[in-house]
């Protein structure tokens, strides 16, 4: 190669070299929220997914939010803990949890039907699985769906309910075809769109969907009914009873009914304190 | 959210996607050369494993490899990865993208006659010289369209970091979408990847046009 040559293919890579800084730049402001803890403090590293409105997700401001965080916060501040965020992919949370880079899942996480997987502490949050439809789908009670299309988001308490012989397993067999979706963001435009005739939701993030939205309703029927609680690692029982012991502190000093306040979606199903 | 503070919420995801696909390049563009050349290597030993690795490599998805690179210290050795996170998920896409990049450069290297060997081996050259000053330069002006091709699809691959979790503009476009029960966060990410994209074929068409000294 000539000297101008090799001076463009240096341009080249200076090209590519300097938004790296950029990117280092980028990564060091991630996620987690925390400060470095002084030394000798614990650091609770609160697992939870994104992706759950109103428990824990983007809020308004584009800022890690939700109910839960903010419960997780509290919980924090009484011991005088540092707070780490740890967003997970929430197919990896139970890799997560194991491999100790987070400290429990606490994300609208449903309890029933995984007793034994995890340690638990006190239900903090009803959650009814209902079916959502069109006011004008002349769909009433859980028997008008069968061959109806019906879809649910992969992962959640509504499959595995849907999929649980002892749960609706013979519910679902009814229908014409159970659609699995990544997201409810995406079923509910199904919905709208009319390529599906149901949605099976926790009525928490169904009420969160349908605000805003006058044409959409729960059947009066459920589909069971369920509680939110925080997963621990099973030999985590010391973390665990100091997380309730807080919880109902928390309960008795009015904190949880304040921070239910700011989600009004959710206020009603929040039992801790009730 | 307005519509504001979605854009500059997404632009700093975009400012991670780029981190990923910086650092990507800059790892993997280098390796894949080593990787290329330890392929044709006299060893028999070497060779094998060269062909294994790209062969799981391309074999496996991207997305399983991540989680493998992330969770598997801890689940093998049982080692702590407190701070793994972003440094599993550089390794993943570097050790994937090399063995692509590897091939590339094979493909490139092979296609250069045996004759110019020959004629350098004459004229007195080592092999290292025949290597860096004669075949190097036409290999990378041969590879240079499949190379590009390559940094366009990393463009896109960057949006797998949401498997551990890594906070680029696809998650971020997720959440929003999620939370504002909405779809424009994946138009605003569509629109974002497709710009970056045109970026890329701008600076590669620009580099092969340099390259491009004898016409």
């Amino acid at each position: 190669m000539s000297n101008m040559n090799r001076r463009q293919f240096l341009t080249a890579t200076a090209l590519f070299a300097a938004p790296t800084l950029l990117g280092l730049y980028g990564c060091g402001s991630s996620s987690s929220s925390s400060e470095p803890a002084a030394e000798g403090t614990f650091t609770f590293k609160h697992g939870f997914d994104l992706d759950y409105p109103p428990y824990s997700y983007r809020n308004d401001n584009g800022e890690i939010g939700g109910f839960d965080v903010e419960m997780a916060q509290a919980v924090c501040n009484y011991y005088g803990w540092q707070y780490e965020a740890v967003p997970f992919n929430w197919d990896a949370k139970d890799a997560e949890l194991n491999a100790g880079s987070c400290d429990c899942i606490w994300s609208g996480f449903t309890l029933n039907g995984r007793e034994d997987d995890y340690l638990w502490s006190m239900p903090y949050s009803d959650n009814t699985q209902m079916i959502m439809v069109n006011k004008n789908s002349g769909i009433a009670t859980l028997a008008d769906l069968a061959g109806k299309k019906v879809g649910v988001q992969t992962a959640t308490s509504a499959y595995d309910m849907l999929q649980d012989e002892e749960g609706q397993a013979a519910l679902a067999a009814t229908f014409a075809s159970l659609e699995v979706y990544d997201t409810y963001t995406i079923a509910f435009n199904d919905l709208k769109a009319g390529a599906i005739d149901a949605i099976a939701i926790d009525v928490t993030s169904g009420n969160y969907l349908m605000s805003g939205e006058a044409d959409y309703t729960f059947l009066d029927e459920e589909l069971g009914s369920e509680v939110y609680a925080i997963g621990f690692r099973k030999d985590d029982t010391e973390l665990c009873n100091q997380v309730n012991a807080a919880l109902e502190a928390l309960a008795a000093d009015g904190t949880v009914a304040a921070i239910a306040e700011n989600y009004p979606e959710i206020a009603e199903f929040i039992t801790l304190g009730k | 959210m307005t519509f504001s503070t979605m854009l500059s919420t997404m632009a700093t995801g975009m400012l991670r996607t780029f981190g990923v696909f910086a650092l990507t390049l800059i790892g993997s563009l280098p390796l894949g050369m080593i990787v290329a050349l330890l392929r044709k290597s006299r060893f028999a030993v070497v060779r094998g494993f060269i062909r294994a690795y790209i062969s799981i490599i391309r074999g496996t998805p991207l997305m399983l490899q991540l989680l493998v690179w992330y969770f598997g210290p801890f689940y093998l050795f049982g080692m702590s990865i407190g701070n793994w996170r972003f440094p599993a998920l550089i390794l993943g896409f570097v050790l994937n993208y090399a063995a692509y990049f590897a091939e590339i450069y094979r493909g490139g290297i092979e296609s250069i006659p045996v004759g110019q060997y020959e004629a350098a081996e004459v004229l007195g050259y080592t092999k290292t010289q025949t290597f860096m000053r004669i075949i190097l330069p036409q290999v990378i002006k041969r590879i240079m369209p499949s190379i590009t091709n390559e940094v366009i699809t990393l463009v896109k691959d960057t949006s797998l970091a949401f498997t551990l979790a890594y906070q680029e503009v696809f998650s971020l476009a997720k959440q929003i979408s999620a939370s504002q029960t909405s779809f424009t966060p994946f138009f605003i990410a569509g629109v974002f990847y497709f710009v970056a994209n045109y970026v890329v074929e701008f600076i590669m068409f620009r580099i092969e046009k340099a390259l491009d000294y004898y016409k």
